[in-house]
């Protein structure tokens, strides 16, 4: 009868919409309306990591390799082969010779070479430049051959070039454009090529007309859509009766709650991607009193409900994490994933007792006059909340208080970067377990994104061999080390794996979800519109 | 702010001293079948509220998400349960408490400021231009705002939206009682108790503050109902009460997300303000009328 309520009411409002006049008229022809709850600041695939600027650069560059639905399997993209030198250190990559960019001009070693040059120079300050590798040089040794040379080997780093940070872009559009490149125009080799942008409404691309060397992952090696209008529509709700009414064809930006009507409902497709990795995690400052003591991090992981909390806060559209990283996840140790304390709030409070702190008055433990109470900061929106109320009424359970502050996105980033609070929660995506764990248990990246300032020798040691090693097995085994360590020393409470759905109108055909850096249309290739 | 301007204007108007106090206010209050039931729904509003540790079926924080969005009418859960699974008589009744104190408090603090300030004025004529400009000035900045920037340096909180609102308040009453004093001032046993050689602070506590009393008294009423949906509002935005904590207004925030799914949430609390509201300005009309003279039979 709710659910009835709840897809009635969808429905309803959808219908309401089109008399609003809230938007202008259902999508035009040949023309997919994809629909999203925020803006990039800018389309510079090296000043902007968010996830709405890889969404547009994924359709309007390409990368030199490409990332199968699998999440394991590297696919040949602007590169149609390569390999490695047996010390690590040396990729080639041997280059389409058919690729043009949109203005017509044909895209060479020289770009490739300039790309990932500008990418990992200081002075373009990109914020995930280590994502490159250490780089010694990039050299373009012919017209269609590129050498990669690295100082240290890098296993990651063919993952890491499908990241949209790896895109190729032209030299002389950088240049003729300055600070506003990616602000005023995009000149890529990507399936389509950049019309106009109005800063958080609408961003336009059309068809970019003699592209055919799409990744081997779709079925189509050129675009079949005219035109894609990026659009912003940060109200959830609403941006779901546009998708029903067909102002909107496709959106990744579904809120949990509505993810199994959305299902249900005949109008609506909805496509999902059992291999997605984003995982949100809970973290605690391993230096600040209170959560320091390694009794109270491991208390609180078993005092948390996991199964519970996903549910509480994803409704359907999550799985309660079993480690800290994602079994779908290349490097998944299941051995490390067996030392989470399960859920055990009588354990948690005989595991405090013994460690000395004695329930005071109002029920929160004291230990040599220290409360057990800490702060918790995170972004403010809607899962978050849930979840940090959830884990906070958790944790009062066994004398545990939590204070929650969520920011504003606009400062929580900045909040996030300082040491004033005790514990944190994220979400993020990634594309192995090295690439994951390195991110944030990496003692030379304190404070941030190492929030949690672990500083720990044989981390850091297990890995750089995470990093270097030749073998995918060396690489395995050293990752492995890291889950076990950071497992062992609760630094985390992992709370759910985020589920990928993509939803489309009637009209589109052939929309699958992929979920590389959280980006679910990828290049779209396969993507028609019947009408 | 219209609204605050047309009823601080028609609340001006002060009981001439020179009448006797009339017997039965109450009475006449309550005679009114309006103001009776408003007074009825005030009085039980702040009994629910004083009274709910008693009354509540749970603890204010005891949550169960395996009931977590459960409709109202549900086994044990007469309205139902929040996205948290708390129960929603509980979270309404601690809501309840904690609105109807920030508005006492934010009415008291910014009503005694400016109280404070328009007896000052009124009093000493020499620096009434000078805090009366003061007063257009705070009355230029939208409550809002003030939210905004405060919860900006002190960060969110039940204190933050206090403070707010009492800053807010403090201009509007500083006019009231500065025009309710003026005409008082006028009064020739002002005169004569100023001719007997009173001190400054006995003459405004003894003859000028009782005399202004019941414009005070009823605007405080009114503004009670705009306190509390003006902070009903600064709580929706997040700048009030954290979680755990109830609040009716960060309550309806809360249910906002799931508006299609579970509309108990965000509606329960807002029929809840909207009563509290309506009940509060028919009760200060009621006020209003029972005090002005001007409108005895």
């Amino acid at each position: 009868m709710k659910k009835t309520l709840g897809a009635a009411m969808l429905a309803l409002t959808a219908a309401a919409l089109p008399a609003s006049g809230a938007f202008a008229q259902a999508a035009p022809r040949d023309t997919l309306v994809a629909l999203r709850s925020i803006d990039a600041d800018n389309y510079d695939p090296h000043r902007s990591t968010a996830r709405s600027n890889g969404e547009v650069m994924y359709m309007m560059a390409d990368t030199l390799v490409s990332l199968d639905w699998d999440m394991k399997t590297v696919r040949p993209g602007l590169a149609e082969s390569w390999s490695v030198s047996e010390d690590g250190k040396t990729y080639t990559f041997r280059l389409r010779r058919d690729v043009t960019f949109c203005n017509g001009k044909k895209m060479t070693a020289a770009d490739v070479a300039y790309s990932i040059s500008r990418w990992v120079d200081p002075a373009t300050r990109s914020p995930v430049r280590w994502r490159a590798g250490n780089v010694k040089e990039v050299r373009a040794v012919d017209d269609y051959t590129v050498e990669y040379e690295l100082n240290e080997p890098f296993g990651e780093l063919l993952y890491q070039l499908t990241l949209f940070f790896a895109s190729i872009i032209d030299k002389e559009n950088v240049e003729a454009l300055g600070a506003n490149f990616g602000v005023q125009g995009f000149n890529g080799t990507g399936p389509y090529c950049w019309e106009s942008w109005t800063p958080r409404q609408q961003l336009t691309l059309r068809r970019h007309p003699t592209y055919t060397w799409g990744p081997p992952i779709y079925q189509n090696p050129s675009p079949q859509v005219e035109r894609v209008i990026w659009r912003v529509i940060p109200e959830s709700n609403t941006r779901l009766a546009a998708l029903q009414s067909g102002q909107g064809d496709v959106t990744q930006y579904i809120p949990h709650i509505a993810v199994a009507q959305l299902q249900r409902l005949p109008t609506v497709q909805v496509t999902t991607q059992p291999n997605y990795l984003w995982d949100y995690f809970f973290g605690f400052k391993v230096d600040k009193p209170v959560v320091s003591d390694p009794a109270i991090r491991r208390a609180a992981n078993m005092a948390v409900n996991r199964e519970a909390v996903t549910k509480a806060a994803f409704f359907t559209a999550a799985q309660p994490m079993n480690g800290y990283i994602n079994p779908a996840a290349l490097g998944y140790n299941a051995e490390a994933s067996g030392l989470l304390p399960g859920h055990d709030p009588e354990a948690a409070r005989k595991l405090l007792d013994e460690a000395g702190w004695r329930a005071g008055s109002d029920g929160i433990r004291v230990k040599d006059g220290l409360r057990a109470s800490f702060t918790l900061y995170g972004i403010q929106d809607q899962v978050n909340r849930q979840i940090a109320e959830a884990i906070q009424a958790d944790l009062r359970r066994v004398g545990i208080e939590m204070k929650i502050q969520l920011w504003d996105a606009t400062v929580a980033w900045g909040k996030l970067a300082t040491q004033e609070f005790d514990s944190f929660i994220m979400s993020y995506p990634y594309v192995s377990a090295t690439d994951g764990l390195a991110l944030y248990f990496d003692g030379t990246n304190r404070p941030t994104p190492n929030r949690m300032n672990w500083n720990d020798d044989a981390t850091n040691a297990a890995l750089r061999q995470a990093r270097g090693g030749l073998t995918q097995e060396e690489r395995n085994t050293a990752i492995g080390q890291v889950q076990r360590i950071v497992t062992e020393a609760n630094t985390w409470i992992p709370v759910a794996h985020e589920n990928l759905y993509l939803a489309a109108s009637q009209r589109v055909q052939g929309a699958r979800a992929h979920g590389i850096y959280g980006v679910a249309l990828y290049k779209g290739l396969d993507i028609r519109l019947t009408r | 702010m219209a609204d605050i301007g047309a009823s601080a204007a028609a609340v001006v108007a002060p009981v001439p001293a020179s009448m006797p106090k009339r017997p039965g206010m109450l009475k006449r209050l309550v005679r009114e079948p309006v103001a009776a039931i408003a007074l009825a729904i005030v009085v039980l509003l702040v009994l629910a509220a004083l009274l709910a540790p008693w009354l509540a079926p749970t603890g204010p924080f005891d949550n169960d998400l395996s009931v977590a969005l459960s409709v109202p009418g549900t086994e044990g859960l007469m309205l139902g349960a929040d996205g948290q699974g708390r129960n929603m008589i509980t979270r309404l009744l601690y809501g309840l408490r904690a609105t109807l104190m920030m508005g006492v408090a934010s009415v008291l603090l910014g009503g005694v400021t400016g109280a404070l300030v328009g007896f000052t004025a009124a009093f000493y004529r020499r620096i009434d231009g000078l805090l009366m400009r003061l007063m257009d000035m705070l009355l230029s900045f939208p409550a809002i705002l003030f939210g905004l920037a405060i919860a900006a340096i002190l960060g969110p909180g039940i204190s933050t939206i206090i403070l707010a609102l009492s800053v807010a308040t403090v201009p509007l009453m500083a006019r009231i009682v500065r025009g309710s004093a003026m005409v008082v001032m006028r009064q020739d046993y002002i005169e004569a108790a100023r001719a007997t050689g009173m001190s400054d602070a006995r003459l405004i506590l003894r003859h000028l503050a009782p005399n202004c009393l019941s414009p005070l008294f009823v605007f405080a009423t009114l503004r009670f109902g705009q306190v509390i949906l003006l902070g009903s509002a600064l709580s929706f935005l997040g700048l009030g009460a954290q979680a755990p904590m109830a609040e009716l207004g960060a309550m309806a925030s809360e249910g906002r997300d799931f508006l299609f799914f579970a509309p108990h949430i965000a509606v329960i609390p807002c029929l809840l303000i909207f009563t509290i509201v309506l009940a509060f300005n028919l009760l200060g009309d009621a006020l209003r009328d029972a005090l002005d003279p001007r409108l005895r039979v």
